[in-house]
């Protein structure tokens, strides 16, 4: 028997081990990922179509989503350039304490989440570092303010980590050949160093902003959780599943396990035509 | 125009140049001058110096001292960007987000040229470098030598004082390569703008150069037509870097050199050279001539009777390691053509008497003047 198996492993045409192993793979992931993924949308569909929409434009939830989007967009942008120019200066230059650095954009990916938040609130927090010095009025905890603190201490490391393998990798000569040809530094970065980060650039912002937008552990602690006011999406499924509105919970859920399989397919798909482009 | 040839000033002139990374010096007080039209190669090793050279004329590296002047002005100060020289790197460099077209007009766009005037020059240049087809295409689907005219074209768009190229075939096969510098000349002869390259490679050097010089450790060593350089090479390092060189240690004794039973005579002399000085006689293995010693014409300068220990065919000519039967037992590479060989054929074991045509004489000192060279 066994010596048969081997036998037709090596005939060709007929690779049993090819089918098995792929079969393999699908039955790990199942109960994995792929089940609890589906009973996502099993579960929020299984009431009705009108009582998931109704759970989905309640306005708290609709609240949420927008809150999580809108404080998800300013950390990402801000993350984005600030991982652009930090890309720029370390990949160029090279300097004394240039691996400190590095490390140290790095590390918020070692840090849990709920250490963030709380970080954050020992330092703007009333009582904390900085925060027992700002009045009333400029208090940033418990404000989007502070969700949007948060989101970017979580994926300060993401964009950078994109783009700087790719500045890295990148020939000199072709910035060296347009300051040959008489480009200054800024025209050399439009129009030569830019259109090669594209890719990345795209990538990176993708990344960051799906990750901000699933944040809990960091938000939970420094929004406050005020629903309506600094309650986010990932917040309020918490909220409502605590409450034990599983309708209401699933709706949003829903929304943003969509948003994200939308994300990572331009992830996988348009970088490939970004970079070809 | 006033003033005449001889006071016009080179189109470009290096002067004094030196440079060191850290405590080690890569060019010490490099000099040359191109004329208007003129090529020049800067022959060297990897490590000589040469590729430091090029960056700083181009002004992507600064000389700790020295002058770089194009056309007698001074921009040894200026930034890259201000010294518009057209540089044509190994890589080539050419945008790859960027059609042919658009890496042609990218130094007249940055110069802020209206749009029909920047199209009316790629087309120029696109049918200059016989690009016509290929000219919407990517840098990524052409050819290294479609890829390489780009690279000219894309530095001859915004009229530069100077193009420098940075060993530009060397990520090509051997075909290409002979094809591309031939065409290459032909194309800088035919718009004149003052070129230099930088090569390894001597045969390159040979072919494309109005001028070579020679690198070695930082310096220059030789510069002159490829002629002069190979027919008189003031050096050793150059006598052997430029072709292949025999090389024999001996010393000028009664107007000859000796070297055991070896005796050349030197001739009529104008060398400065004392009795009993040590001097080598460096010789090309194309000026050996072997014969049977019956043969040998007393118009060659004896060398002395020797064994064929070796024959190669190597493609257009015959290829010989010799044993002198000296003492010393001196190795010597001679090269014959084939009408040579097929009159007076040789093999392994064959003894023949050796004689040489043409040789160098130079001072066996690094630091001496004197050099002596002679045909017979």
């Amino acid at each position: 028997m066994s010596a048969n198996l081997s036998n037709l492993r090596h005939t060709r045409g007929f690779d049993l081990v090819k089918p098995l192993s792929v079969a393999a793979l699908v039955l790990m992931m199942l109960p994995l990922i792929l089940l609890p993924l589906a009973s996502i949308f099993i579960f929020g569909m299984s009431a009705g179509l009108d009582k998931f929409w109704d759970s989905l434009t309640a306005p708290d939830a609709i609240f949420a989503l927008k809150l999580s989007f809108v404080t998800s967009f300013w950390a990402t942008a801000f993350n984005l350039v600030f991982g652009l120019f930090a890309a720029y200066v370390l990949a160029r230059y090279q300097f004394w304490g240039r691996n400190a650095i590095i490390v140290l954009i790095s590390i918020p990916t070692a840090i849990p989440t709920a250490v963030a938040g709380f970080a954050l609130l020992l330092l703007w927090g009333p009582y904390g570092l900085l925060g027992q010095y700002l009045s009333d009025d400029y208090r940033i905890m418990f404000t989007p303010y502070a969700i949007i603190l948060a989101n970017i201490f979580v994926t300060f490391p993401l964009a950078f980590g994109v783009i700087m393998p790719v500045l890295e990798t990148m020939d000199r000569s072709l910035e060296e050949a347009s300051a040959t040809i008489g480009a200054s530094r800024w025209q050399t970065f439009w129009h030569v160093t830019m259109p090669a980060l594209r890719g990345a650039i795209v990538g990176g912002a993708l990344l960051t902003f799906a990750r901000s937008v699933g944040e809990f552990g960091s938000t939970i602690l420094v929004s406050g959780n005020l629903s309506g006011k600094t309650q986010t999406a990932p917040l309020y499924i918490f909220a409502k599943f605590n409450e034990g509105q599983i309708e209401a919970a699933n709706a949003v859920a829903v929304v943003l396990a969509v948003f994200s399989f939308l994300i990572f397919s331009i992830l996988f798909f348009a970088r490939d035509w970004l970079e070809a482009e | 125009m006033q003033g005449n040839e001889s006071n016009k000033p080179a189109a470009v002139e290096v002067s004094n140049l030196s440079k060191s990374f850290g405590a080690t010096a890569v060019l010490r007080d490099i000099n040359f001058a191109v004329e208007e039209g003129e090529i020049v190669v800067l022959l060297g090793a990897s490590g000589s110096g040469k590729t430091t050279i090029l960056r700083i004329i181009s002004g992507l590296e600064t000389q700790d001292e020295g002058t770089v002047s194009f056309d007698g002005r001074d921009v040894s100060e200026l930034p890259a960007r201000l010294r518009s020289t057209g540089v044509i790197f190994q890589s080539y460099a050419l945008f790859p987000k960027m059609s042919v077209e658009k890496n042609i007009g990218y130094g007249l766009r940055l110069r802020g040229r209206a749009k029909s005037d920047i199209r009316d020059r790629v087309d120029e240049l696109v049918k200059l470098v016989h690009l016509e087809e290929h000219r919407k295409k990517r840098p990524s689907q052409l050819s290294g030598g479609q890829q390489q005219r780009v690279a000219i074209a894309r530095a001859l768009a915004y009229e530069p004082e100077v193009l420098l190229f940075d060993e530009p075939f060397g990520a090509l096969d051997a075909q290409i390569r002979t094809r591309l510098r031939r065409e290459i000349r032909t194309l800088l002869k035919e718009i004149k703008v003052p070129s230099i390259f930088i090569t390894h490679d001597q045969e390159e050097a040979l072919e494309l150069g109005d001028r070579i010089a020679v690198l070695n450790a930082g310096q220059i060593e030789q510069i002159g037509t490829p002629f002069e350089v190979y027919m008189y090479p003031q050096t050793e390092f150059v006598a052997t870097f430029l072709g292949a060189a025999n090389i024999l240690a001996g010393t000028f004794e009664n107007g000859s050199f000796r070297s055991g039973e070896i005796a050349i005579d030197l001739g009529d002399t104008e060398l400065r050279l004392r009795e009993g000085q040590s001097i080598k006689l460096v010789f090309r293995p194309e000026d050996v001539f072997l014969r049977k010693p019956e043969n040998l014409k007393q118009s060659y300068q004896n060398l002395a009777e020797a064994v064929v220990e070796e024959v190669s065919f190597v493609g257009a000519f015959e290829r010989l390691q010799i044993r002198l039967e000296t003492e010393e037992a001196q190795h010597l590479i001679v090269t014959r053509p084939k009408t040579e060989t097929s009159m007076n054929p040789l093999a392994e074991g064959d003894r023949v008497s050796t004689g040489v045509v043409r040789f160098r004489i130079l001072p066996n000192s690094p630091l001496g003047s004197e050099m002596f060279a002679k045909s017979v």
